[in-house]
Order: C-alpha cells, then sequence, then structure tokens
C-alpha cells in the first residue's frame, strides 16, 4: 500500500468521525458566538442519537431519524436557553446538568431499544459530510457578511449595545443556543444512523466534549471548524492505526492539549479575531454592568 | 335487617384486609437479595448479562432481588449500606474495582452474605466468583485460525489487564494450534465501553489485513463495523449474532444465572452462611455451564460457516488428523467434563520472546491463570506490562 493511498484512507477514516464533531462544533459555535456557553452538547448529542434510532427504526427512513433528532436537540437546548438567558443562571452549570439529564434520559428511554441492529442505515461517508462542509460555509458567510451575523456577534461581544440598537438580545441567544441544539441533535443522530446504526447507552462516549473543544480550538470560525474537525477526527482513528509505535494515550489527548494551546497563544498573542466573544458565558440583564 | 348487613359487611372488610396482609407477609419472608452493578443494565454487556442472570434468579428461586446500576468503582460502601437498610441479606457486587469496598462492608455487617465478583479476597462472609472465558476464547481461535485468508486474525481490547491478556492468549493458542502461519494483531482500546473507539480500531485492523475479529468490548461496533466490509467476527458476551448474521461465526456467552442459583440455593438450604464463605470461591467454565460457545443461545456455530470448517484439516497430537469442525466438538467434549480431558494452557508453551511459560505436562493453576501477563506467540502488537 502506497503512502498516498494509507494517508487518504486515514483522512477518509478522519472525516467519518469528523462529521457529527463539525455538526455539534457549528452549532456550539454560534450558541457561543451569541454569548451562550452550552456545555449540553453530550447530552443533546445522545438524546438525538436514541431517538434518531428510535424514529429510524420504527419507521424504516434514517433521514427522517435525523429530522426528530433536530427537533429533540433543540428542545433539549431550549431548556438550557430558559435557564441560562431567562432565568440567568449560570451557563456552565445548566449546561453541566443538561449533559448529565440527556444521558440519564436517553438511557431510561432506550431500554429496550439496545441490542438490535438498525434495519436500514445510512451509509457513513453519504449526504452529512459533505452537507456539514456546505453549512459550514454557509454559517461562515451568515456570520461575517450579512446583517444577522452582525447581530449575532453583537449580542456575544456587547449585549448591551445590541439592546441600545433595540435587538432583542433574549430572542437571539434563545435562537443561536436552539439552533446549536439541533445541530448537536444531527450530529447525536448521525452516530446512532450512519457512523454505527445502533442503539446503546452512553454511545455518544464523550464526543460532545471534543465538540466544545473544538468551537474553541477553532476560535469560534465556521471555516475553521472544517480543519479542525477533520484535524480531530483523523488523530482519534491515528490514535488506533499508530498503537503499535505509539501509545494511544497521547494522541487520543491531543484534541484537548491543542485546545488548551489555542486558548493560550490567543491570550498572549492573538489578534481579537482569534478570541472568545467578551460577553461569553455571562447573562444578560438590562442596565446592569 | 340493616344492622345484620352491616355486620357482615363489617367482618367481610375485616376478612379482606387480613386475605390482603397474606401475600404482603409472605413477601416479607422472601430472603432479600442485592446487586451492585457498575454500569448501566443497557449496556449490552457485562452488567446487562449479570442483570438478565438477576431476573432468572427471581422467576427461579423464591427469592426477592434489589439493584443498583451504574455504581463507581471505589464508592461501592455507600450502597452496599442502602441495600443492607434495605433488608438485603445477600449481596452480590460485580465489578473487580468493588473489590476493597466490599471487604471493608462485609466487615461491618458480619451477618450479611456477601459475594464479589473476578476478585481474589476472600472473608468468612464473602465469597468469590467467576465466569471465565479462557477455553471459549481458545475454540473461538480454533475456527478463526481455519477461516482467516490473510493469515491475519484482529483482536480488539479494552486494557491490557491480566483478563483481557489470558483470553487473548487463549485465542491466539487456538489460532496457532489451526494455522500455525497467522499472526493475532492487537489494538487496545484502554476502556471497556466505547463504541467510537472500537470502530477504528477496527478500522485501523481492516487497513493492516486482517479479516476475522474477535474482541473484549461490550458493544457489537465491532462485529458491524467489520461486516460492512463483509469480513468475519466472532461475537463477545452478549447473543450479538443478528447484528451481521452473515458474518459472525461464533462467539462466547455467559450465564452467571448458574453461579448465582446454585449459591443462592444453598444459601436457601442453609449450606452457605455468614460463616463459611472463606474458602468459597466459584471459577466456573464451560463443564459447569457458565459459559457457552455461540453467537446465540443453543447456536454454536452459525450454520453459514459449518462447511468450510469441515472442509479445514488439522493435524493435532492426541487425535490425529481431523476437521477443524471435529477438533472444537472433541474439544469442547474434553473441556465439558469434570475434570476437564483437555486445558488450552497445557504444556509446554512459551511466550513471543521465547521464554518457556508453562513447562510440560503443566497446566496453570487458577492463581497464574488470572495473574497472566505474558503474550503468547504470534500476537503481534503493543503489549503493555509485558514481562
Amino acid at each position: 500500500m502506497g503512502v498516498v493511498d494509507w494517508i487518504l484512507g486515514v483522512l477518509v477514516r478522519g472525516m467519518a468521525l469528523g462529521t457529527p464533531l463539525l455538526w455539534g462544533a457549528l452549532g456550539e459555535i454560534y450558541a457561543e458566538r451569541a454569548g451562550v456557553v452550552n456545555l449540553g452538547v453530550e447530552g443533546m448529542m445522545i438524546l438525538g442519537a436514541f431517538f434518531a434510532f428510535a424514529a429510524a427504526q420504527v419507521t424504516g427512513h434514517p433521514g427522517l431519524g435525523l429530522l426528530v433528532a433536530a427537533v429533540i436537540g433543540g428542545m433539549a437546548a431550549l431548556l438550557h436557553a430558559f435557564v441560562s438567558v431567562t432565568l440567568r443562571a449560570n451557563q456552565f452549570v445548566s449546561g453541566l446538568a443538561l449533559s448529565m439529564l440527556g444521558l440519564g434520559l436517553a438511557g431510561l428511554l432506550g431500554r429496550g431499544w439496545e441490542g438490535f441492529p438498525l434495519s436500514n442505515p445510512l451509509p457513513e461517508l453519504s449526504i452529512l459530510p459533505p452537507l456539514g462542509v456546505l453549512l459550514a460555509v454557509a454559517l461562515w458567510a451568515l456570520l461575517y457578511h450579512t446583517r444577522w451575523g452582525i447581530i449575532l456577534r453583537t449580542v456575544g461581544e456587547s449585549p448591551a449595545a445590541a439592546d441600545a440598537m433595540g435587538i432583542d438580545v433574549a430572542l437571539v441567544r434563545y435562537l443561536a443556543v436552539v439552533f446549536g441544539g439541533m445541530l448537536a441533535g444531527v450530529a447525536g443522530g448521525f452516530l446512532s444512523v450512519a457512523y454505527r446504526p445502533s442503539w446503546t447507552e452512553g454511545m455518544t462516549g464523550g464526543i460532545g466534549w471534543i465538540v466544545v473543544a473544538l468551537a474553541i480550538f477553532a476560535s469560534w470560525d465556521p471555516l475553521r471548524a472544517i480543519g479542525a474537525a477533520l484535524l480531530f477526527g483523523t488523530l482519534f482513528h491515528l490514535s488506533f492505526r499508530l498503537q503499535a509505535w505509539i501509545p494511544p494515550e497521547p494522541l487520543q489527548m491531543m484534541p484537548f492539549a491543542f485546545t488548551i494551546l489555542v486558548l493560550a497563544i490567543a491570550a498572549r498573542w492573538g489578534a481579537r479575531a482569534w478570541q472568545a466573544p467578551a460577553a461569553l458565558g455571562l447573562p444578560y440583564l438590562r442596565g446592569e454592568r | 335487617m340493616r344492622g345484620h348487613v352491616s355486620r357482615w359487611l363489617t367482618s367481610a372488610v375485616v376478612i379482606a384486609v387480613l386475605l390482603a396482609f397474606i401475600p404482603m407477609g409472605y413477601a416479607q419472608q422472601k430472603l432479600k437479595v442485592g446487586f451492585i452493578y457498575v454500569g448501566p443494565i443497557g449496556d449490552y454487556g457485562w452488567t446487562n448479562a449479570h442483570d438478565v442472570a438477576r431476573r432468572l434468579v427471581e422467576q427461579q428461586l423464591p427469592v426477592e432481588t434489589l439493584y443498583v446500576e451504574s455504581v463507581p468503582e471505589g464508592r461501592v460502601e455507600p450502597f452496599i449500606d442502602r441495600l443492607v437498610a434495605q433488608g438485603a441479606k445477600v449481596i452480590f457486587t460485580t465489578s473487580f474495582g468493588f473489590m476493597d469496598g466490599t471487604v471493608a462492608a462485609a466487615q461491618r455487617y458480619p451477618n450479611v452474605i456477601f459475594a464479589h465478583a473476578s476478585g481474589f479476597k476472600r472473608a468468612r462472609n464473602l465469597a468469590t466468583y467467576m465466569a471465565d472465558f479462557y477455553q471459549v476464547y481458545y475454540l473461538n481461535g480454533l475456527m478463526a485460525g481455519a477461516l482467516t485468508k490473510t493469515n491475519k486474525v484482529g483482536y480488539v481490547g479494552a486494557f491490557p489487564i491480566p483478563e483481557v491478556k489470558r483470553h487473548l492468549d487463549a485465542y491466539a493458542l487456538g489460532v496457532r494450534a489451526v494455522n500455525p502461519q497467522a499472526t493475532i494483531q492487537v489494538r487496545w482500546l484502554q476502556d471497556w465501553f466505547s463504541p467510537p473507539k472500537a470502530k477504528e480500531a477496527t478500522q485501523a485492523l481492516i487497513a493492516d489485513g486482517v479479516d476475522v475479529f474477535a474482541f473484549t468490548e461490550d458493544s457489537p461496533t465491532v462485529i458491524q463495523e467489520s461486516a460492512k466490509k463483509n469480513l468475519l467476527s466472532f461475537a463477545h458476551y452478549s447473543p450479538m449474532y443478528k447484528f451481521a448474521p452473515k458474518q459472525v461465526v461464533s462467539g462466547e456467552l455467559v450465564h452467571w444465572e448458574t453461579i448465582y442459583l446454585d449459591f443462592l440455593r444453598k444459601v436457601l438450604a442453609g449450606k452457605y452462611s455468614a460463616d463459611n464463605l472463606q474458602n468459597v470461591d466459584y471459577w466456573w467454565l464451560l463443564a459447569e455451564k457458565a459459559v457457552e460457545v455461540g453467537a446465540e443461545p443453543g447456536m454454536m456455530i452459525n450454520p453459514l460457516f459449518v462447511s468450510r470448517l469441515k472442509a479445514a484439516t488439522v493435524k493435532t497430537e492426541d487425535l490425529g488428523t481431523l476437521s477443524v469442525y471435529d477438533l472444537v466438538q472433541k474439544r469442547i467434549a474434553q473441556m465439558s467434563k469434570n475434570p476437564v480431558a483437555f486445558d488450552p494452557f497445557a504444556g509446554p508453551i512459551k511466550d513471543r520472546k521465547g521464554v518457556l511459560r508453562v513447562p510440560a505436562g503443566q497446566t496453570l493453576t487458577v492463581a497464574e491463570l488470572t495473574s497472566m501477563e505474558w503474550a503468547a506467540s504470534g500476537v503481534v502488537g503493543p503489549w503493555p506490562g509485558e514481562p
């Protein structure tokens, strides 16, 4: 097997795992661009995974499963939006709670659904990988080249300024968080109808946390997320491919190590564009600074 | 007349209430048995298998069962306290990591009977038990050795610990007994359950030319992934035949209920008490029917592969030349006897570095089996902790 084939083979595997990473990260990037951290990605993904599997198994249409996953992911995110935007509770705590809730709820609802293969799975490398890339480009254009993008970024950078401009900060944040949840749901659905077409409790196996790191690693830029997802997916695969020479742990740690590195570099030397939205993680209350 | 009716009604109510209490009184006398699981009961692996056994026990014996799932290792004691408070008189802790917590709880509750799976510490009220697969892995290895075309069989391992190494070595010995040219390619997950890791490990082995797979991971991921390329596999732990009916050859199935039923029957009969468990250690294998060869109960070998296994011949020292299919059947028969007439780890066996690990004419003790660190010859790949 030639070197080119080897590299191509590895990249294809990187793309397979990169796909749920990309979809999830695009959603997280939009939520965080609006100023809301959502650590509930793992929970939204696993709920998406379960409902996508159940819907696809019952109806025989994996596409419908993904649609259901999007709706469920959006509903789960709505809960986070309510707690963190309307109630202005700590976003990190609420997100962590959502992750635990999602894992528990999906496990409970999933009783009796495990142990069966999906009868009509979606091929792994069919529609979702290219669609994810197109979505990334579209979301990038929307973010940097449209009035909507300016509104979203303003809400994340300076909600007070947005408010003064007459923008409904809470509405924008709700929309961004729910949109993010829908993409996380699809990412989870991809796992259960295409990546490994069956349901098992806890099947996301921590991918949601890599997604959170990826949004930061891509410095909240949808285009950079494409490369970052491919890189993280490839590293994960390489941790098994290169196991004869390199122990798997360092390679599996790499996504998180890279993220910390990028954060450090951005904080020390980075341009403004590389840094986190200024109001990220902060609840907004009119008149409060 | 009215008074008569009301008196009649009153007595009827009293009788009804008394009747209602009879089953409750009966239920309170039932032996309460608690189970502590390390994973969720829906894991389709280790914990699921214990829970299936728990339900069978409840059906077949006059006992009431309680369980707690997803208990973190090292935090088992508060959960034991809870089960004892709920009236459990027998408690099974079903993960190796629960060992020290169970030992401590056994001292605190001297009148409660404890049994710990896969450990080695016992006490007067603490027994140990294990249903082990090494014989079954050997049999799977015999079939894998006959079915590989690339002479590369793969093994996706969870953690490089003695239990998994023992199974891997037994598998490798089986493969090599039929096919001395074959190698056993290993990848480690560092996880008991991780579908994404199992998937990429399978892909990595496929890229290296592996065409038959066995594994230790609590999901059917390896089977599903290799089946996409029409490569063969052996199921692990749960009935996984239906995940790839054209590619799953055989596998390992566990029947924890054989141990639970035997243990609890002896408790109910008064044979086991909280005073005499110091030397009670179940190490149950094929002969005790605690484990089974197959990917679906009752189906030892997928019928699709029987003719290929009958066509492949193998030369053995004790049975002469015979088909691999017949060899598998003979070995099962030999290992189903008590004491066994054949053991996969019968010497002489050298490890992959050439060190003699089992001298000629000897087999390994349970203690040697449960502390195995060496790699059998033919195993290729990383082997953390190799002596």
